[in-house]
């Protein structure tokens, strides 16, 4: 709850000088529970906006390489579609049971025919049922406003129109079938909006 | 109390030494092995119980593994199944039924009976569709545990199962799968095959009681563990003990049940193998003790064996037999028992020898050489022993020295001794066959056995020796004339047995002795009958004591002088009145008194009984009383004196005395029957020689004795009526006497012709049937008056016939 009080305070601070600019750029500083930064970490920003502002991606491919899904992690807008190139000489079995997008490539070698729909927001949690430790996620949004943390947990977001967003955070490292992180965030008109979000896990953490 | 043990002791406790002996090493070597075999019993119970604790915690770390691999199996057959993507899939479809079927269905798979799915927070997502929905109460208190150790043993509708948990993924964790499997029979068994421990699963219900889930144990003892609740480790299990452990566990509690394990092992299971040692020990104990007693026994035997042969040597001793030495085998001869051998042998030979030296003392006479009486005594029975088989006749000659007394007496002991050693040379120098044998019996009596020659051999022997006898003997310059009386006596006709024979030959000795003849052979009617012999001599004594004897009176009739026709004396004869026999003739015990010695003592009685009655004779108007003497009265040195004390007691003077002395006493011992003759004469008595003309004495002889009268013997008197020779002698005699100055007496006066024949030859008196039988003395009064009646009256007739002359 202190963690939410001090987020406002960062908010209301850094508010005024961004009210005039028409777009302006977001800074989203993703820490741990022990407050170091989390890498790899999607935030996203929702609103009726924003949804209303996403369209489907394309191009967008999950490979698998070296009997790993590449990227482990990988944001789509809902209604992308997503291709699983196989570049491994062993076969892959794609599958997800997940509520968002439950599906399944059968074993396959290549790239398959049609690539996967993804069409509704939410977080598919993706295996290979040949190799069991084979794992990726495809974290399905409805806005145009996303990104991930890198290295020092800082997620940049540009040309985002100022206004009330629902600031989400979401970690791998989060326990199985965890929701984003839902907080709010005024993104004001100019300069560049910061916010910290806190996840309850460590960068240790898987 | 002691006596009764001493007594207990003295039955059981053997009585041969090797016995003892191997009752004592038995004894011992039991009581040993008995020692060891308690030891070993204790410790073998003290080992079994640490070693069954041992085995039992063992036991509980095995069971514990046992479980830890079957949930490591189970949860890796579980993990499998989680695994499975048609089990994931159905597991994500969300659909309830599809869930609880492909649980079911997949659980069956791997065998569980119990399945369910939890969700990634260990809250119950669902159970599968053929578990028990009491997993649904039992499963949510164990998911905790669950997660942290994977397995565990759980209760779930009051049975035991073992539940194990393993993560789903999908691929990150979506939940978890729980699978339970019974407890089988398989586990246990299983458990009992590895630690040989018996297993027992008990469900504890909350009411107390409990149930038996699983068991190894037969059904009857299980049955009794379940209604046991022991509370230690120690509990009897039909009947026999067992050590346990109970293995509880906490988490495997339900419904106010809970489970127990029991781990268990009969005590007996665990000695078993021991009990094998101990039967092996038991084994070794009994052959070491057969081995023992066979050690023992041979021991034993080293022991008694020589003890034996020692104790039949020490029989052999004892009956008389030392020629054999005494047998050992060698095996001992250096031990102690070898010396007792040898000691005893010695002994042995130096009883021998003193045993020699005791029969030389006690079979050989030390004064002649001779072999003594018991030698001979032996050597007759050996003889007739000999001749029961070869019926040959065996003679004994048995001689007497006549008058050695009067030697030894006159001529001193030694000189007898050296005579009799004179007559031992003379007898052993007769050519002697070496059966024969002289002996010395006693005294001056000699013996010779002569085996195989019969009386009449035995009397040419005999006579030879007296023969032999007639040459003098000189000895120191006196010249001796030796003579003997030999008796002969000869088996079988004389005696049946030595003892007789010899005593028959001393009676035909006596014989010949009586008869002065040189030899005779022994003659039954010379023996008054040696059976009878003792049993008379008794009688004769109790006759004396009982005053049995009677004094009877022959009264003696004066045929010249003044005082003719008158009772002028009597001679006292001895009746016998028997108390059952009556009336004993003297026939029947004068002669075997004189032949015993007792006549001395009847004499005596007699001189005291005439002594008595003396006042009253005399005052009948009788002059003198005769009292017949005996030889053997005559030989007695203290008859004078006896005498003399007798007339000290009695008033009867010695004149008044006639002692009455046959001529055959004389002449047996002349000399000593003159000493003593004339010391009675000295003292007054008158003498009177007896049976005159029946013996041999020579008139010369006669002469030089102090006697007074002359007794002429009834044979002639008798005879004088019819045989004129007789009536010569008779006539002569009296005519000698009165010559020589005695009186005459004629015996045997039957008739009143007689009578008055013996008046006319001047007789002095008469005595005999005419006038009187004898009488007892009490009568002599009532029979003087009768005979002074009929005296007077033949004097009337007399005088009427001389007046009509």
């Amino acid at each position: 709850m202190s963690s939410a009080v001090r987020l406002c305070a960062t908010l209301l601070l850094s508010a005024l000088p961004i009210l005039a600019a028409q777009a302006a750029g977001v800074e989203i500083r993703a820490v741990g529970s022990d407050g170091k930064p989390l890498a790899a970490t999607v935030v996203f920003l929702e609103s009726r906006e924003a949804k209303a502002a996403a369209k489907p991606l394309s191009g967008s491919e999950i490979a698998q390489a070296d009997r790993r899904f590449v990227q482990r992690v990988t944001v789509v807008t809902a209604g992308s579609e997503v291709h699983f190139p196989n570049r491994d000489k062993v076969r892959h079995h794609v599958y997800s049971f997940s509520p968002a997008k439950a599906f399944e490539l059968k074993l396959y070698a290549g790239t398959p025919a049609n690539p996967v729909l993804f069409d509704k927001p939410g977080i598919a949690v993706l295996g290979c049922n040949i190799h069991d430790r084979m794992v990726a996620w495809v974290v399905v949004v409805e806005t145009p406003y996303f990104g991930q943390s890198d290295a020092q947990g800082v997620v940049r977001l540009d040309n985002v129109p100022p206004g009330s967003y629902r600031l989400r955070s979401w970690h791998p490292g989060l326990p199985p079938g965890s929701a984003a992180q839902d907080d709010a965030l005024v993104v004001g008109a100019t300069g560049t909006t910061t916010a910290a979000v806190k996840l309850p896990l460590t960068e240790a953490a898987p | 109390m002691k006596a009764a043990r001493a007594a207990w002791l003295a039955r059981w406790w053997p009585r041969r030494l090797s016995s003892r002996i191997v009752a004592l090493f038995l004894g011992l070597l039991l009581l040993v092995q008995l020692a060891g075999f308690a030891v070993v019993r204790a410790s073998i119970d003290a080992n079994a119980r640490a070693l069954l604790a041992q085995d039992l915690a063992v036991g509980e770390r095995i069971w514990a593994r046992l479980l830890a691999q079957r949930a490591g199996k189970l949860a890796l057959g579980a993990s499998v199944l989680a695994a499975d993507y048609g089990f994931r899939a159905a597991a994500a479809s969300g659909d309830e039924d599809t869930l609880r079927s492909a649980l079911d269905n997949h659980g069956a798979r791997i065998g569980a009976t119990v399945t369910a799915m939890l969700k990634s927070d260990l809250s119950l997502r669902a159970v599968g569709e053929g578990t028990e929905r009491g997993a649904v109460d039992a499963l949510p208190p164990l998911a905790a545990r669950l997660a942290e150790l994977g397995s565990t043993l759980a209760l779930v509708d009051g049975r035991p199962y073992q539940l194990v948990m393993v993560p789903m993924k999908a691929p990150v964790l979506v939940g978890y799968v729980v699978m339970g499997f019974p407890l089988d029979a398989a586990l246990v068994e299983d458990m009992h095959a590895v630690s040989g421990l018996h297993v027992a699963v008990l469900v504890d219900g909350a009411a107390g009681g409990s149930r038996l889930a699983l068991s190894t144990l037969p059904e009857a003892l299980g049955a009794e563990l379940r209604a046991a609740h022991p509370a230690g480790d120690q509990l009897a299990l039909g009947d026999q003990p067992h050590v346990l452990r109970q293995i509880g566990d906490p988490a495997a509690a339900g419904a106010g049940m809970h489970l127990r394990t029991v781990l268990l092992r009969s005590l007996a299971d665990a000695v078993a193998p021991y009990r094998e040692l101990q039967a092996t020990l038991a084994v070794l104990t009994l052959a070491g003790l057969l081995m023992a007693s066979a050690a023992s026994i041979v021991t034993a035997r080293r022991v008694t064996t020589p003890l034996r042969s020692l104790v039949r040597a020490s029989e052999r001793l004892s009956r008389g037999q030392y020629d054999q030495p005494l047998q050992h085998d060698g095996r001992n001869d250096d031990d102690e028992i070898g010396e007792l051998a040898r000691s005893f042998d010695h002994m042995r030979v130096s009883i021998a020898k003193q045993q020699a030296e005791i029969r030389q003392l006690a079979y050989w006479d030390p004064l002649t050489g001779l072999p003594n009486r018991a030698q001979f005594g032996d050597a007759v029975r050996e003889a007739l022993e000999m001749a029961q088989d070869t019926a040959l006749p065996v003679s004994v000659v048995m001689l007497d020295l006549d008058r050695f007394k009067h030697v030894n007496d006159v001529l001193g002991y030694a000189f007898g001794d050296r005579l009799l050693q004179g007559v031992a040379q003379r007898l052993a120098a007769q050519d002697l066959r070496p059966d024969e044998m002289v002996a010395r019996l006693s005294g001056d009596e000699f013996a010779l056995l002569l085996p195989g020659r019969d009386a009449a051999g035995a009397l040419r022997l005999a006579e030879c020796l007296a023969d032999a006898f007639l040459l003098p003997l000189t000895l120191d310059d006196h010249t001796v004339d030796v003579t003997a009386a030999f008796g002969v006596a000869c088996w079988p006709q004389h005696a049946g047995d030595a003892e007789t024979l010899i005593s028959r030959a001393e009676v035909a000795m006596y014989s010949a002795k009586r008869k002065t003849a040189a030899a005779l052979v022994y003659d039954a009617a010379n023996d008054v009958g040696s059976a009878l012999t003792l049993s008379l001599l008794s009688e004769l004594r109790r006759a004396l004591e009982q005053d049995e004897l009677r004094l009877f009176l022959q009264p003696k009739v004066a045929l010249v002088g003044p005082q003719a026709g008158r009772i002028v004396g009597a001679e006292a004869l001895v009746r016998w009145m028997h108390p059952t026999r009556g009336m004993v003739p003297p026939m029947h015990f004068i002669p075997f008194a004189e032949q015993t010695g007792f006549v001395r003592q009847l004499t005596m009685w007699m001189l005291e009984a005439t002594a008595k009655q003396w006042p009253e004779l005399e005052a009948l108007g009788l002059q003198r009383v005769s009292v017949n003497l005996s030889t053997r009265d005559l030989m007695d040195q203290e008859l004078p004196a006896k005498l003399q004390r007798l007339l000290k007691r009695h008033p009867m003077p010695p004149q008044a005395l006639c002692l009455e002395i046959t001529e055959s006493a004389i002449m047996d011992e002349p000399q000593r029957a003159e000493a003593t003759l004339n010391q009675l004469s000295a003292i007054g008595f008158k003498l009177s020689i007896d049976d005159f003309g029946t013996g041999y004495s020579s008139l010369a002889y006669l002469k030089r004795l102090p006697v007074d009268e002359l007794k002429i013997d009834r044979s002639f008197v008798m005879a004088m009526e019819t045989d004129e020779d007789d009536a010569k002698i008779v006539r002569s005699t009296v005519d000698l006497a009165h010559n020589l100055g005695l009186s005459v007496v004629a015996e045997g006066v039957e008739t009143g012709a007689a009578m008055a024949r013996l008046a006319g030859l001047h007789c002095d008196e008469a005595q005999g049937y005419h006038m009187s039988r004898p009488i007892p003395a009490a009568e002599m009064a009532a029979f003087a008056l009768a005979w002074a009646d009929r005296q007077a009256a033949a004097d009337a007739a007399d005088q009427e016939k001389s007046a009509i002359a």
